[in-house]
This record gives structure tokens, sequence and C-alpha cells, in this order.
């Protein structure tokens, strides 16, 4: 029985010290990926052309054996080895030459290469290191990889002409040439400019506001000082003013923006100066509201409903405020005039009031109610202009349906890529 | 006293123009830093003339008050709306919300500002109603095609117009959703087009007009 147990104890001291000195089994090593068995080839990386410097441009051919489900994956970093960042990931069908978004005197792109630009600001954030950039790219197909190229590197720098622009420029150096012309021949013989209903009512609203005794109201939106049409706004505040000053009646200018107030001070005080009554002027013609919105439009509301003006401007830039205002002046029984550039509420202001200058009208006022012949020049730009756009158009339009007719492929995106603007 | 008053300004706008101009063709940090400045500036200009426009609030409706002119009891309404927010901003801190508690700066933000703005809002709704009340009022040729178009909108737009337009019109075989869409596709959109056009020349040759002194009302005539 002792024998027995002696060799049960034997056995298990013996099977527990097995286990001691055992072979441990081997770590389990990781496998490393399988390097890819291809290699992109042709792999080129240039600064993005007309940029600020924060780009690149990636270029490598396209692979005519590329599948439905191989992804390319476009990897950047700042270092000069490893510490490789995901940049894009997309279709081995996506991100052609052709897919670039530029015209075709600035870039010739082609449907054999992938051309990608990389944002850097998107993995780097604004600051960007001030170092070369080395890039590779990846070719996946069930997120394994099957390709990759040998990385590239490129240094981004600020570019000092968008040649892409070069469209707008030479549209915009017409228009300067034609400008000067009209001025100079306006100087010589003057020219004949249309009328316009709106501006000539001016004369018979301030004349009805004289007649009844009644404040005329001129709002000039709620634009700020560097909007166009609050510009135009204070031109015509100067020749209604006189206007005003000159037949002795009450104008009340209450304003959203306080630049605005400002500058419409200096211009109403030089109104009344030069029709010969700085007695009249007074500080609170111009008096600031509010720059809230819809506290502006009540406001002004009240001011309508209870003073009941003789006549209401709405010159500038509005908003939704512009029915608002513009119906509760029609309520009071003003005679009204408007003028916005905000096509959206012209619609509101042709319904509300009597009259209503659309867009460029507006800009156009001040020169018009001015008579001063090198202003009025301005006003024939603006017809050439249009006429130089209307012929364009036309031309562009018989051009794009030729093209289509006949399917000429590269002259049709060519025509479009001269009315786009880049 | 000409060169401070007239030459000098003319050669600020100038200047200030043309890099303005030149900056829209130029990609460069140099002119992206150009137009972050002058956006700086203009802020703090505006901030400093916000001042101004405070004093002169409150200037003409304390005149308002003191010479009891028409509707001064209104004006009162300026400065206690003018402390229901200042007073619970300053004891607030600035902050509308604490630990997902409204503070007195908040309460006053939602249940005076928001309501109020709100309000007036909402009334848009009534004028919206009168003024298409008075488009209907057909006074000439080019009212009643306004009046027209927007009468197949509004028909459009409600499930009793459907059923109407179907069971008048339905033998042309167009549905009033399709002739909406095309509505507001094509003349809609061509005229809308075609203001733009003007608008955006006119803005171009106003801006030129400022920019090389043509134009220069804004600083009084010599």
């Amino acid at each position: 029985m002792t024998k027995h147990k002696v060799a049960l104890t034997l056995f298990l001291t013996l099977f527990a010290a097995g286990g001691l000195f055992a072979a441990k089994p081997a770590p389990a090593v990781k496998k490393a990926p399988a390097p890819p068995a291809a290699v992109i080839g042709g792999l080129t990386a240039v600064d993005m052309p007309y940029d600020v410097g924060n780009a690149a441009m990636l270029k490598w051919a396209v692979n005519p054996a590329d599948t439905a489900d191989t992804f390319y994956v476009v990897y950047v970093s700042s270092l000069a080895t490893g510490g490789w960042l995901e940049a894009d990931r997309f279709a081995a069908s996506a991100k052609t030459g052709k897919d670039i978004e530029l015209p075709f005197w600035a870039w010739d792109g082609s449907s054999l290469e992938h051309a990608v630009k990389i944002e850097l600001n998107n993995t780097y954030g604004d600051s960007l290191p001030d170092a070369a950039f080395q890039f590779k790219v990846a070719a996946e197909k069930n997120k394994q990889a099957i390709a990759e190229s040998l990385p590239v590197s490129v240094t981004p720098v600020g570019n000092w002409f968008r040649l892409d622009r070069l469209n707008n420029l030479v549209l915009l150096i017409a228009l300067i040439v034609i400008f000067f012309w009209a001025v100079s021949h306006a100087k010589r013989k003057g020219l004949f400019i249309r009328r316009i209903a709106g501006l000539d009512a001016i004369d018979e609203a301030i004349g009805r506001a004289t007649e009844m005794g009644k404040p005329i109201f001129y709002v000039p939106g709620i634009g700020s000082m560097s909007s166009i049409s609050t510009i135009a706004s204070a031109f015509i505040l100067g020749e209604v003013a006189k206007k005003v000053a000159q037949y002795d009646s009450q104008i009340k200018v209450p304003h959203y923006d306080p630049v605005v107030m400002t500058v419409c001070k200096e211009v109403v005080k030089q109104s009344y100066m030069e029709a010969g009554r700085p007695d009249s002027y007074r500080e609170d013609i111009n008096h600031f509201v509010s720059a809230d919105q819809f506290s502006y439009a009540a406001s002004v509301d009240g001011m309508i409903s209870r003073e009941k003006p003789a006549a209401c401007f709405y010159m500038g830039y509005f908003m939704a405020e512009s029915l608002l205002l513009a119906e509760v002046g029609a309520t009071s029984g003003a005679i009204q005039i408007a003028g916005t550039d905000v096509e959206h509420q012209l619609p509101f202001f042709f319904t509300a009031c009597d009259y209503t200058l659309i867009g460029e009208e507006l800009y156009a006022a001040g020169a018009y109610l001015s008579g001063e012949p090198m202003l009025k020049s301005a006003l024939k730009v603006q017809d050439f202009g249009k006429l130089f756009v209307m012929v364009s158009i036309a031309i562009g339009m018989i051009c794009v349906s030729v093209g289509a007719k006949f399917g000429w492929d590269s002259f049709v995106p060519a025509i479009l890529n001269l009315f786009q603007n880049f | 006293m000409k060169l401070i008053k007239k030459q000098i300004p003319l050669a600020i706008v100038f200047v200030t123009g043309v890099l303005t101009l030149i900056s829209y063709y130029v990609p460069h940090k140099v002119s992206v830093d150009y137009i972050e400045t002058l956006n700086k500036w203009e802020n703090i200009v505006v901030a400093f003339a916000f001042l101004l426009g405070l004093i002169s609030l409150f200037f003409s409706h304390y005149n308002k008050i003191a010479r009891k002119g028409d509707g001064w009891g209104y004006s009162i309404f300026v400065f206690i709306g003018f402390l229901a927010i200042i007073i619970p901003a300053y004891v607030s801190g600035g902050k509308q919300m604490v630990e997902g508690v409204l503070t007195p700066l908040g309460w006053s933000y939602k249940y005076i500002y928001t309501a109020l703005s709100g309000t007036m809002f909402a009334v848009l709704a009534f004028y919206i109603v009168s003024t298409a009340y008075r488009s209907f009022r057909i006074k000439s040729p080019q009212a009643f095609v306004l009046f027209v178009a927007a009468f197949i909108l509004i028909l459009g737009k409600v499930p009793l117009g459907q059923i109407i337009w179907d069971s008048a019109l339905g033998w042309t075989g167009q549905s009033v959703s399709a002739v909406i869409e095309w509505i507001m596709q094509v003349p809609a959109v061509a005229g809308k087009r075609g203001i733009m056009i003007g608008i955006s020349i006119g803005a171009i040759v106003t801006s030129l007009k400022i920019i090389f002194g043509i134009e220069k009302q804004y600083m009084g005539k010599d």
C-alpha cells in the first residue's frame, strides 16, 4: 500500500516537475503584413499650381488592371522617414487629370493618369510645418495592400498669379478700357441716358412731403459700409437730402449700422451745405436704431406708423425686414420708392412699393440724380457691359449647342470654361 | 487743407482698392495676410463706431423723453430693454448657461430677446398675405403674369389645389407640380440670372468709380 502511495506521489511530482522543465511554446510572433507584391511606378509630386501654398498634387498613371473594388490610399508625412498619415482614399476609377477643376488654359489634364490634390491643411492644420512633405500611394483590394509606390517629396510654395482666373481678368480689363473711354467721351460730348421712372419719382415724393408737411423716411437697409448697395444708397441719400434741404422739408434716416450712420451724417451735412441750408441741418436726422435685424424693423415700423410719413425710401441691402418695412409704409399711405440688389427681396418691394429700382438701377441712381457727366458716363459702361455679356452668352450658347450636336468633346468644356468662375 | 481732406483720402482709397483688387488674382500668403489685416481693421473700426451708435441712440431717445415728443413713452422701453440685457449680462459674467442652468442673461435672452424677435418674424406671415392680396389686384400686363405664376404656385402647394388642377386641366397631361417645377427652373431662374448679371456689372462699375476717384460724393464736394 505504502509502495503504491510512494509511486503515486513520485508520479505526481514528476508530472508537476515535467511542466516546469517542459519546452515552453515559442511566443506568438505577429506576422508582418505581406509586402505588396507590386510597385506603383511613375508617382510624381508637384506643388499645386495657383494656390496659397498649402496643397500638393500627386500624379501617376492609371492602371488598366484596376477593378471596381480597388482603392488608392494616399499617405503623407512631414518627417524624413516614417510618420505616415492617411491623406486621401478613393476608388481607382476616380480622380483622374480630367477631374481637376481648372480651365483648359491653366491645366492640361489627361484621363490616363491619376491627379490628386492633397490639401495639407486638412491633415496638419492651418500652420504647416516648414518642410518638404513625403508622399506615397498604396493600392488596396479588400483592405489588403496590393501595390505601393516609392516615397516622393515636394515643398509646397505660394503662387503669385491665379492663371485660372484669366478669363475674369480679361473681362475686368475690357470693362476698365470701356470705362475710361466712356469717361473721356462724356467729358467731350456728353451721353444720352435712358430715363428711370423710380428716380424721376423722387422729386414727386419730396414735393408731396413738402406740401403735406410730413417727414420723409430714408431707410438705408441692414448692409455694412463694405456692401456696394449701401455705398450706392449713401450716394442717393446725398441727392435726396439736397432736394429735401432745398424744399425745406424734413428727412429722417434710421440706421442699423453705426459706421453707415457716421458716413451718412457727413453726406447729409454736405448736401445741406450745398443746398445753402446749413442752418436746417440737425444732428438727429441720422440716428442709430439697432444692430439687430428685427429690432431695427420693429423700431422703424413703429416710427412709420406713428409719424405717417409722406414718402418712404428703402435703398440698400435688405433681407426679411424688406416686407416688414414696405408693408407698414404702404398701409400708412406713404409714396414708396425702393431699391435693392438682393434679388430675392425684389418681389416684396415690387408688390408693396410704388417704384422699385432693380439692382443695377440702384447703383446708377446716384449718378443719374447728380446729373454730372463724369458720373453718368458710368451708366453707359454698365449698358456696354450688359451688351458684351449678352453677345458673349449668345455666341457661347451657339458654340455649345453646335459642339454638343457634332460631339466635339473637348470643344464644349473649353467654351464652358470661358464662362466659369474659378 | 485740400491735400488732407481730398487728395490723401483719395490716394488711400485708390491704393487700398487696387491692392484689394489685385489680391483676387494673387493667391500668395502675402495677399491672404493683407486681406486678413483689412478685415481685422474693419472689425476694430466697427467696434468703436458701435459706441458712437449707442451714444446716438441714447441721445435721441433721451431728448424725446425730455421734450415729451410724440410717442415718448416708447423711448422709455429703449432704456428698459437695454438694462434688461446689460444688468443680467454683468451679473452672469456674459454666460448664458452654467452647468445646464440658465443664467439671468440666458433667461433674458431666451424669454425676452428671442421671444420678441420671433414675434416680429411671425408678423411677416400676415404681411405676406396682405402683400399677396395687393399683388393680385391686376393693374398691368406684367402684374397679370405675376398673378398667374403666383396662382399656379399657390394652387400646386395645397392638396385641394392639386385636385382642382387634375379635374380641370388633367386632360393636358401635365401635373401641377411639373408646371411649378418649370416656372421655378426656367422663367424664374432666367429672370434672376438677368438681374444678377446686371448687378454684377453695376457693382464692378461702381467699384471702379470709387477706386479711380470719379465717385467721391461720400467725401463731399470741392
